[in-house]
């Protein structure tokens, strides 16, 4: 798998979004926000990142949507979901299935530290 | 005029035949008899039967009979004596009797004729008979109804004066109060009651007589019986004149009813909050996650010594408003599942819609549902709590939500659109207050349903079915209506359309109290 550079960090929490921003770009990542699904797919087309950071809750496309049609395009595409539930909530899928890898999820308080260390995981 | 030799005896014009003598003075002799007989019977008669019509009518009878009779004994006599002068005159005497009986009883004829028949008689008086049995039996009736009903029931006098006295109170009434009918019947309410409470009470029976009309209301008395919540209806009774001398009123103890309502109104709150569980949690994770990035991020920075002190200062302003934003999250959850003990109030029914939206707008916008809220503002209050009314618009809302969400998995539909609308109707003096949704609406042979008890149409664990009774509820008890109708765009898009209609009360001067409570009309909005 080659090295994640680029990152599209798809998160409908502003403030969320940018502490993200700020820490991956301090980390040497070039970062790309998308307020909601439909927006990070249409950013993708326009840049393709290497990875995408998302939240799974968010307005228009939802995350498992997103996750979906990006993978639609390019099937090994790395995903980490930052959601506030474990396990099926709401009829939504079971994203923990090892049909959905490369991906991993993060619980909601999520740390920094975890997001850099599960890109790193996706770049071995 | 005559002289007395100068006459014959009769029995001389007899020629003193024995057996013709005999004849006369035995036939003379026994017509006297009778004739002194009948008058002895008629006045034993009328002297009995002191009720007899025209008595003197018999008395003028007797006489005219024995008047017959004696002339009959004279004739006997003059057989032998010539007495004709006394005979004349007792004949004359017995003549002016016979005339004037005989024109009595020709005057008399018509108006005895008139007198009642006995048959008739009989008859009114079996009819009277009958009429004395239907009044003992509806007397017993309404005696029974009165004594034998569990209905408490009660009759206050209304004097002149204008003071109460209370007649009457059934046994049932006493046994719920505890008040001892042999004490208190005929008596004066405050001579009965405590001061506190029979000013209380004379206040409703007073409020009765001025409305001239029934009235019901709720009220909570500390009887003997304990402190109570009573359920009582006044109907006022008038006299001929229309001036009310009667109060009819009944009570019933509604503690336990009331007791379970409030119990059945926390439980729904409770299974209101259980579904929104999730939602909250989405809601409490978001700044959660905030605050430990930033957190993190400014220690990983730090250590990197990449975190200016300015810098530093934003964050920590940052992640102090989100620990605000959380704090307003569970502060609304707690309000929102505390018992709700208040009493009604005067408030502004805005305040709960918007408190209302906002709790959900954001979950909702997460599952593409807009929710849009337009109050017009008219400076217009409700009676109510303000907690309940915000828990019937979460209500509505949430069903919104399920029906968009349910018809977008059938249709694929992406829209989904709640409207929330608020205004003040001053032809009617009503607040209205719509929730519509794009859900599809709600089938014909559902709607008549939807408000009862433990119905519902989602799935098991889905909903309890209380919702919309228990919103029913909270809207009736403040003097309200909701219904509900389907509506149609002109894109093809149909769904439901909840309406709440309020009565309306100036939110200047409002008066607090019961359901009675209504101030000054509100100004147009």
């Amino acid at each position: 798998m080659a090295s994640v550079r680029h990152v599209l960090v798809a998160e409908d929490e502003a403030l969320a979004a940018l502490a993200i921003q700020q820490y991956l770009t301090f980390k040497g990542f070039r970062v790309t926000v998308a307020r909601d699904g439909m927006e990070a797919l249409s950013l993708f087309e326009a840049d393709p990142a290497d990875a995408v950071v998302t939240d799974l809750r968010m307005p228009r496309l939802d995350g498992a949507r997103l996750i979906r049609r990006l993978r639609e395009a390019r099937p090994d595409l790395p995903v980490l979901v930052m959601t506030g539930y474990l396990g099926s909530e709401d009829g939504q899928e079971d994203l923990t299935s090892p049909a959905w890898e490369p991906l991993v999820v993060l619980k909601k308080p999520v740390s920094p530290q975890d997001i850099l260390a599960a890109l790193h995981g996706f770049s071995v | 005029m005559f002289e007395d030799s100068s006459f014959l005896p009769h029995g001389i014009c007899l020629s003193w035949e024995p057996s013709l003598i005999w004849l006369h003075v035995a036939s003379d002799g026994l017509i006297g008899l009778s004739y002194y007989s009948i008058p002895l019977a008629l006045v034993a008669f009328v002297s009995r039967r002191r009720d007899v019509a025209y008595q003197w009518m018999f008395w003028l009878f007797a006489v005219f009979i024995l008047a017959c009779g004696t002339t009959h004994f004279f004739s006997i006599w003059t057989l032998w004596v010539p007495d004709y002068e006394i005979e004349g005159a007792i004949k004359a005497v017995t003549a002016l009797a016979s005339v004037l009986t005989a024109v009595a009883l020709w005057v008399l004829l018509p108006k005895a004729l008139a007198l009642p028949r006995p048959t008739e008689l009989r008859m009114a008086n079996q009819a009277l008979q009958r009429e004395v049995e239907e009044r003992r039996r509806a007397e017993e009736r309404y005696v029974g109804f009165f004594n034998n009903l569990e209905e408490g029931l009660f009759v206050v006098e209304v004097r002149p004066d204008g003071s109460f006295i209370l007649d009457t109170i059934n046994p049932a009434h006493a046994r719920a109060t505890g008040l001892d009918p042999s004490r208190i019947n005929g008596r004066r309410v405050e001579e009965f009651l405590p001061p506190e409470i029979a000013a209380q009470v004379i206040g409703r029976y007073q409020a009765c007589v001025d409305a001239d009309r029934p009235i019901d209301y709720e009220e909570t008395l500390d009887l003997p019986v304990g402190v109570r919540i009573w359920h009582t209806m006044l109907a006022p009774v008038r006299d001929n004149n229309g001036r009310i001398i009667q109060l009819l009123g009944s009570g019933r103890d509604i503690t336990e009813r009331k007791r379970l309502q409030g119990e059945l109104v926390q439980t729904s709150k409770l299974a209101t909050l259980g579904t929104m569980a999730a939602g909250m949690a989405h809601e409490m994770s978001q700044p959660l996650n905030i605050i430990r990035m930033w957190a993190e991020n400014s220690r990983l920075m730090m250590a990197e010594g990449a975190m200016p002190p300015a810098e530093l200062d934003k964050v920590l302003g940052l992640i102090a408003e989100q620990t605000q934003r959380m704090g307003a999250i569970i502060d609304h959850m707690r309000t929102f599942s505390r018992r709700d003990n208040a009493n009604a109030e005067a408030f502004d029914p805005a305040e709960s819609v918007r408190s209302a939206v906002e709790l959900v707008r954001h979950q909702y916008a997460i599952k593409d549902i807009e929710v849009t809220v337009e109050v017009v503002p008219g400076n217009c209050a409700v009676m109510g709590r303000p907690l309940q009314l915000e828990q019937v618009v979460l209500n509505l809302l949430s069903n919104a939500r399920d029906a968009i969400l349910a018809r977008r998995e059938w249709d694929g539909g992406v829209v989904g659109q709640i409207d929330v609308g608020l205004r003040f109707d001053p032809m009617r003096q009503m607040v209205i207050l719509t929730v519509g949704d794009t859900g599809g609406g709600i089938p014909p042979g559902v709607l008549p349903h939807i408000f009862d008890p433990f119905f519902t149409t989602k799935e098991v664990g889905l909903g309890s079915g209380l919702g919309l009774s228990i919103s029913f509820g909270i809207v009736d008890a403040m003097g309200g209506r909701i219904e509900a109708t389907n509506r149609a765009f002109s894109d093809g898009a149909a769904g439901a359309c909840f309406t709440i209609t309020l009565p309306a009360i100036s939110l200047f001067g409002a008066t607090k109290g019961g359901r009675d409570g209504v101030g000054a009309a509100c100004p147009g909005g």
